[in-house]
């Protein structure tokens, strides 16, 4: 094709031919790449970083700045670990977590499952009901929550008038209200993975079970339910990543009653002033962060694997 | 069991549309206070909200904020999305993992990073580092949209131009960019979302009186200075977003591009 191209007319010469832009590529395309690669860099590499090192410096810096070859220091992680309320506090964050990702499972594998059985309007409706979330501010939902949940709110109503409870109902500023506001948020992320990874699995297989004679549960939990665990994984990990750094939910749901790590974040740069510890706290959050990323990435290629022993 | 399966679906569909349609019938009470059921029908509330200019204020300068935070993503994202799929480039991964990686972080880690950051360098408390805080989170976005579209073109649209004469700009204009045209602007439109409906980012940077809708909201809500005209803002966002999905799925098709992204 090149030569050929050569041969034609002096127009072909001024053009860019795949030649030339071949030996043009190596600069200009770095060239290409270059600012974004400043913005990430200056705007993200050094932040973070400056944040690991000032989580290690003394605490009387507070907010001033801490040279980078300074005195290296665990007084912030020594403050953490020794006090009961900061582990509770990371025992909470963890208990949020996990609550949070079962319940979120537990509802939209369901309604990613029924996404594959149906079609028309009700497939419409759901996808609807499930995905306008992303759209809509998570303050608007957030405040309908807190209405719901409200003290003589719309559910405490509603149950008294079934006379299914007395009195005031204590949900708002509760565990299981943060659990349910943070399941809501999060299923619309958690049903449009799953539900991508059931519409992946090849109906051949689910027949070929059907037809070797295997029932409706069995199919679903030795070829459907296997064969989805990687989409499963994916959802936990986004679930719990996004959950446990929540700062928005906790602090308009609950407040001070259920301290999670983002409270303190937030405290102790804001009122309380002290950065270090603040910084301190937030790598402990990544460490959480990325500790359950990886793991559960590990046991997710273990599953697959086992997976596919199970199908052949 | 395919009945329980279907009512299970749908009391989920109806807890998942609740929260969000709650606020009409709210703010349209006639009454003073958050109520229910409410105290009365009226359109007062709304007519409070329009006449609340430090709200009105807060709408423009969040429109202006996911307007930067949106087009300079895309402008970004081109050329670099360009680069990564047509360069042969040394660490192209580990590009890729770099420029998604404010996102993979968790944002309140991030957004305490750049507060520190930008204390020190002096960008504290202004909307230049406002723009560059959402950039950041908007840009994973943009880049990985833009790259499928990148790498769905068919190459030999572009030789055929270059054959017939047609110089770099002229078929980057005639064939790249109509061909882009979809991605382009569904790149620019979840940016725009995603940078309008974050509240953490401007939490932690914004100056107190120039704060942005959600960050008003959330404080009005936290301090607690919830009236009806909080509801009335919250309405006329749910019904935004509900017009922003109807019409992105008529057009773009909103399924496509959201499965890719998380």
């Amino acid at each position: 094709m090149r030569a050929r191209m050569s041969d034609l007319s002096p127009a072909i010469d001024r053009a860019a031919t795949p030649t030339q832009e071949l030996r043009a590529r190596p600069t200009q395309w770095g060239a290409l790449v270059a600012p974004m690669l400043v913005l990430v860099f200056i705007f993200f590499v050094i932040p973070i970083l400056y944040l690991l090192r000032m989580s290690f410096a003394e605490q009387a810096f507070a907010k001033s700045v801490v040279p980078i070859f300074g005195v290296y220091s665990l007084e912030n992680f020594a403050e953490i670990f020794g006090d009961i309320f900061f582990l509770d506090m990371i025992v909470n964050s963890l208990i949020v977590g996990t609550g949070t990702v079962v319940a979120t499972l537990l509802i939209s594998y369901p309604i990613a499952y029924y996404l594959t059985l149906t079609r028309g309007w009700e497939r419409t409706l759901i996808l609807v009901a499930c995905l306008l979330p992303l759209f809509v501010n998570i303050i608007v939902a957030v405040l309908g929550w807190y209405i719901l949940l409200l003290p003589f709110g719309v559910i405490q109503n509603m149950l008294s008038a079934l006379g299914l409870i007395d009195g005031p109902l204590g949900a708002l500023k509760s565990f299981w209200a943060l659990i349910t506001v943070l399941t809501y948020e999060h299923i619309p992320f958690a049903v449009l993975i799953l539900a991508a990874s059931l519409q992946n699995i090849s109906p051949d297989k689910i027949n070929m079970a059907r037809v070797l004679g295997s029932g409706v549960y069995r199919t679903f939990l030795t070829i459907v339910l296997p064969l989805t665990m990687p989409g499963v994984v994916a959802t936990v990990i986004l679930v719990f990543a996004l959950s446990i750094s929540s700062y928005l939910v906790p602090a308009l749901i609950t407040g001070q009653q259920v301290m999670v790590l983002p409270i303190a974040i937030f405290s102790y740069t804001s009122y309380l002033l002290n950065w270090t510890l603040a910084a301190a706290i937030s790598l402990i959050l990544l460490v959480i962060v990325a500790g359950i990323t990886f793991g559960l990435t590990i046991l997710a290629n273990r599953l697959t694997r086992r997976g596919e022993w199970e199908i052949v | 069991m395919l009945l329980a399966l279907r009512l299970f679906i749908y009391l989920i569909v109806i807890i998942m549309l609740l929260p969000i349609m709650m606020s009409l019938p709210m703010a349209l009470t006639a009454g003073s206070y958050v109520t229910f059921p409410p105290d009365g029908l009226s359109l007062k509330w709304f007519i409070r909200m329009s006449q609340d200019l430090i709200l009105m204020e807060t709408i423009g300068r969040s429109v202006v904020l996911a307007l930067f935070a949106a087009l300079l993503g895309v402008i970004l994202s081109v050329p670099t999305a360009f680069a990564i799929e047509r360069g042969r480039l040394a660490g192209r991964t580990a590009i890729e993992t770099l420029i998604t990686s404010p996102r993979m972080i968790p944002q309140i880690v991030l957004v305490l990073a750049l507060l520190i950051f930008y204390e020190f360098i002096g960008l504290a408390e202004t909307f230049t580092g406002l723009v560059i805080a959402h950039l950041l989170i908007t840009v994973p976005l943009s880049f990985r949209t833009l790259h499928v579209g990148i790498s769905s073109l068919d190459r030999r649209l572009e030789w055929s131009s270059a054959i017939l004469g047609a110089s770099t700009a002229r078929t980057f204009h005639k064939i790249i960019v109509p061909h882009l045209k979809t991605f382009l602007i569904a790149a620019f439109t979840f940016a725009f979302i995603i940078s309008f409906n974050n509240v953490t980012m401007a939490l932690f940077l914004s100056a107190i009186g120039e704060r942005t809708l959600p960050v008003e909201m959330f404080n009005r809500m936290y301090v607690g200075g919830m009236t009806p005209v909080l509801l009335a803002i919250a309405f006329v966002l749910a019904v935004v977003g509900a017009v922003t999905f109807i019409v992105l799925d008529r057009t773009i098709g909103v399924l496509k591009y959201l499965s890719g992204h998380n």
